[in-house]
Parts: C-alpha cells; sequence; structure tokens
C-alpha cells in the first residue's frame, strides 16, 4: 500500500508534466507556424500585381492593401479569441469558414491514415516477427533489400506509382511507411530474439508464436510505443504528396491547396490541427510507457 | 560494394560541376520545333514538353541537387554543433535547448516548408528560390542532430582527457573548440551524410508538388514533375531517367553512410 501511494503521485506528475508540454507544443506550433508564413518574403502579395494589363498606379494601389494577418501579433490574439469561441475564421482563396472546410475533409484524410497506418503496421510487425522465428537468411536479405530499396524513393514518386497503378491513397501511404516501421521494428525484433532468455526458451522447447509473444515483443514493448507515437507523425507528413497527387480530397490536399493560393487562415489552422494529432500521438505512446514502467 | 557506391557517386558529381562541358546544350535552350522528341543522338535522352533537351536539363539539375543538398546539410550539421556546444556549457542551457529540440522534432516540418516555400515572392528569381528552398531545409533539420550531438558531448564531458585539460586550466571555447569539437568529427559527418539523401528526397518531393526549385532552373525534383503523365511514360520511357538517377544516388549514400557508421 506504501509503495502503491509512493508510485501515485510520481505518475501523476509524469503524466501532469506530458499534458503541459503537449498544452506547450500546441500554442508553439500555432504561434511557429504562423510566424513562419508572415515572414516569408512573399507574404500579403496580391497575384494581379503581375499581371501586366495593369498600370503602375494600379499595382501600386494593391500592393498598398494590407492583407489579413499582416501583423503577426495581432493575427494570432484575434485568432487565439476566435478558437475559444469555436471559430477558426474564413480562408481567403475558398472564401468559406475553416471550421466547414476542416469538417468535410478531416473523416476523409482519418479514413486513409488509419487504413495506410494499420496496412503498414500489420505487414511490417508480422513479416519482422516471422523473419525472426524462422530465420531464413535469403528472405531477410530480399526483404531488407526491398525496404532499403523503398526508402530511396521519394514520397510522391512512391504515391504517383500507387496511383498509376490504381491503389488506393491508404495503399501509397502503406507503402511509404512499411519501409520505415520494418526497418526499425526488424532491428528491434533482431535485438530482442537474440538475448539470453531467448535462446534459454528454446532450450526449454518453447517455439514459435509463444516466444514471439512472451520473450520478443513484449521487451520490446516501450520501443514499439515510442515508434507508435512517431508513426503517426511520419503518417501525417505523406499525407501531403498522398493526398495532393492521388487527388483525394482531405486535410493534406486542403494544405497543398492553400499554401498555393497563400491562405493563412487555412495554413494555420491546419498546422495547429495536426500538430495537436502528433502531439496528442506521442503524448498517448509516453503515458503508455510511463503507465508500463509503473506496472512493472 | 561501398567501393562501387563511391565511385557512382563521385562519377554523378563530376559529370554535373562538368555540366558546361559535358552537357551539349544550355539548360533553358528550346528547340520549339522538336517538343517531347524522343531519344536521338542530338538528344539521347529526347526532349521536354518545351523543346528543351531533357540530358542537358539532367545534368545542370545534379549540379543543383547535388550541390544545394551538401550545404543544407552542413547548415543542419553546423547549426547542430553550436546548439549542442551551448546546452552542453550549462544546465538551463540544457533544459532549454532540448526542450526547443523536442518542439522541433514534434512540429510537422513539412507543413511549414509548404507553407513558408509557397509564400516567396512570385517574382522571385529561380536560383533565389532555390536557395532559399534549401536554406530552409537546412534550417529545420537541426534538431535530431543536436541531440545525438549533445549526447556524444556529454560522454566526452565525464571522460579522462576532458578532465585533465580541465585541470590544466582549459575552460569554455577552448575546451570545447580544442579538446570537444575535434572528437565529434566522425559524428558530425556521419550526421552530415545522413541528412544529403533526406534532403535530396525532401526536394524531390517538394519538386513533384510544384514546389520546388521553379523553372527554368532544373532539379532532380522539378525534373520529375514529367512523370504525372502516364502516356509520356510508356512512350518516352527516358523520362524516367530523373527518378533512376536520384534513386541511385540516394541508395549510394545511403551505402556509404552505413559503412561509415560502423567508423563512428
Amino acid at each position: 500500500m506504501n509503495a502503491h501511494s509512493r508510485l501515485c503521485p510520481r505518475w501523476l506528475a509524469s503524466v501532469g508534466k506530458r499534458l503541459a508540454w503537449f498544452a506547450a507544443v500546441l500554442l508553439a506550433g500555432g504561434i511557429l507556424g504562423g510566424a513562419l508564413v508572415r515572414m516569408a518574403p512573399g507574404f500579403g502579395i496580391d497575384e494581379r500585381v503581375l499581371d501586366a494589363r495593369l498600370t503602375n498606379n494600379s499595382v501600386a494601389e494593391l500592393s498598398k492593401v494590407p492583407a489579413e494577418g499582416s501583423n503577426l501579433a495581432i493575427y494570432y490574439w484575434h485568432y487565439l479569441g476566435g478558437l475559444l469561441r469555436g471559430d477558426l475564421g474564413n480562408s481567403i482563396s475558398l472564401g468559406r469558414p475553416v471550421r466547414a472546410l476542416l469538417a468535410e475533409r478531416l473523416g476523409v484524410s482519418l479514413r486513409s491514415l488509419a487504413a495506410g497506418l494499420a496496412m503498414a503496421w500489420v505487414l511490417a510487425f508480422s513479416v519482422a516477427l516471422l523473419l525472426e522465428i524462422h530465420r531464413r537468411a535469403l528472405w531477410d536479405r530480399a526483404l531488407s533489400l526491398a525496404a532499403g530499396v523503398l526508402l530511396c524513393i521519394p514520397a510522391a514518386l512512391l504515391a504517383l506509382g500507387c496511383l498509376q497503378l490504381g491503389g488506393s491513397p491508404a495503399l501509397a501511404l502503406a507503402a511509404i511507411l512499411f519501409p520505415r516501421f520494418f526497418k526499425y521494428v526488424h532491428s528491434l525484433a533482431r535485438n530482442a530474439a537474440s538475448a539470453p532468455h531467448v535462446f534459454a526458451a528454446y532450450a526449454f522447447g518453447e517455439r514459435g508464436v509463444r516466444i514471439a509473444g512472451l520473450h520478443v515483443v513484449a521487451p520490446a514493448l516501450p520501443e514499439l510505443l515510442a515508434l507508435a507515437g512517431v508513426s503517426v507523425s511520419l503518417a501525417v507528413g505523406a499525407t501531403i504528396p498522398v493526398e495532393a497527387l492521388c487527388d483525394s480530397p482531405g486535410v493534406g490536399q486542403l494544405v497543398w491547396q492553400a499554401a498555393l493560393a497563400r491562405d493563412l487562415p487555412v495554413i494555420v489552422n491546419v498546422t495547429l490541427l495536426v500538430t495537436a494529432v502528433t502531439a496528442a500521438a506521442n503524448l498517448a505512446a509516453d503515458v503508455g510507457r510511463t503507465l508500463r514502467e509503473v506496472g512493472s | 560494394m561501398r567501393k562501387a557506391a563511391v565511385i557512382l557517386l563521385a562519377a554523378v558529381f563530376a559529370l554535373s560541376l562538368l555540366a558546361d562541358f559535358v552537357a551539349p546544350y544550355s539548360y533553358a535552350t528550346q528547340f520549339r520545333d522538336a517538343p517531347n522528341g524522343a531519344a536521338s543522338r542530338s538528344h539521347p535522352l529526347g526532349t521536354d514538353a518545351l523543346g528543351r533537351d531533357r540530358f542537358s536539363r539532367l545534368l545542370y539539375g545534379a549540379r543543383v541537387s547535388l550541390l544545394l543538398a551538401p550545404s543544407a546539410a552542413l547548415v543542419s550539421v553546423v547549426l547542430a554543433l553550436v546548439i549542442a556546444l551551448l546546452a552542453a556549457s550549462s544546465g538551463w542551457c540544457e533544459r532549454l535547448l532540448l526542450a526547443a529540440a523536442d518542439l522541433f522534432l514534434s512540429l510537422p516540418w513539412i507543413f511549414l516548408l509548404l507553407a513558408a516555400r509557397a509564400l516567396l515572392p512570385l517574382n522571385a528569381p529561380s536560383l533565389a528560390a532555390a536557395l532559399v528552398s534549401f536554406g530552409l531545409l537546412g534550417a529545420l533539420g537541426w534538431a535530431g542532430p543536436s541531440r545525438v550531438m549533445l549526447a556524444a558531448l556529454k560522454q566526452h564531458l565525464g571522460s579522462d582527457f576532458v578532465l585533465l585539460a580541465r585541470a590544466s586550466g582549459c575552460r569554455g571555447t577552448r575546451l570545447a573548440l580544442v579538446h570537444l569539437a575535434p572528437n565529434l568529427i566522425p559524428l558530425v559527418s556521419a550526421q552530415f551524410l545522413i541528412a544529403i539523401p533526406a534532403y535530396l528526397l525532401a526536394e524531390a518531393n517538394l519538386g513533384l508538388l510544384g514546389l520546388g526549385v521553379p523553372e527554368p532552373l532544373p532539379s532532380w525534383g522539378s525534373l520529375l514533375r514529367e512523370l504525372e503523365s502516364v502516356p509520356a511514360m510508356i512512350t518516352h520511357p527516358w523520362v524516367l531517367a530523373p527518378a533512376v538517377i536520384l534513386i541511385l544516388v540516394v541508395a549510394c549514400l545511403y551505402w556509404a553512410v552505413s559503412a561509415d557508421k560502423h567508423n563512428v
């Protein structure tokens, strides 16, 4: 009981610290996103100034028009106030509320993200474990080579290849993520499987799935949880080329279009949303690890 | 295997540097009577939709990518080294810089890069836009290497030779520059080599999205845009040349790095 009461505050303090970090990352993510966009040399330039039919006076007048968000501090202050009221502002290029745009597209992105992540994880995990259980050197080399080759191909090119072969955005995401996960899971499984207790388990006559589950996966669980957190960040980063090139109407495509159209409200909101998703995934992984450490 | 990778890298690098002499035409020269031309003696990889010689553009594109990606990697590594040395100097500095590194690693930097790249002036010269793209890559990539370098620095700080240097009155900048930095060179060079293929791939991704090096300056990323058209790929398979060269160079760099890692 005493030991339990001593552990609880440490556990709570650790989770509280991570929650505070999550909130700080969220705020800083939005500010950094907005600041980078605001400080970019082309911020506030109206594309109409390039129109050769306009006179010098018209171009000068257009250049004078203050763009929305020209003062970052004021922009961000108004933005935070709106955020608390659930108002994310309006898209400059699409002329619609950002909230409505995100609501329309979030489902598409989440579905392909979930499917892509699940496919990549299941494939990487099962292939790495099968290689450790059966220990076929030829298969090991062939799969490591295949994963290595996939790592050398730009994510956008892989997405394009999947699209041209008739694959879905989820499949393209899986093709991008699989080699990254496989490389790490394979190395983890290799290290765990070469531990003395695994040889002892083999010597006691234990085989296959039991050894993989109890003696290989279980010790590698903290690292796998960390990888799970990072994998969300990797997947979110990969959605931009996948959705832009596969013409999938998700958030990745929206941010790409917003970047091309210099749409500050959309960019800042999507950056904040994506920061929230990746930070939440890392937070969940960290809390999971903390709970496991406390439990053991 | 490593020797072959290094020879191939050296050959591609030399060809890109000698593009002015090796390339049959300038990267911007247009043959208006031969757009989308097939491979021939005068155009070994055919011509693009604007009638420009694809082989010449590939060589000049290699020069842009292979000069700017290592430059961006150098920016990242130097930034990371300076930040790691600063972080090792005091406890509060370490906490502050580690928090900043954590923040940079948590942020979806591809979003920031995409936004900042898209917000360059509309009339920015091609070379300036290319420099800004790679400069941003370098400036955003310090966090990972700085954590690795800080871990190594802390290990060195507890070693005998640093203790001896301190006992001899060596402090601050002198300790950092004379005793710590030289011991980090193998690690710094490995981080530098790891960053180059990552930046080549990042530029290729931006190029395919239309946010890489702008026309008419070629880069491997911008040359990949031709692959968006399936019929062009089937009738003109040589449009795949930039993709093949890019993948080969990235693979060779990874080979070189994996061999180098064993020496660190």
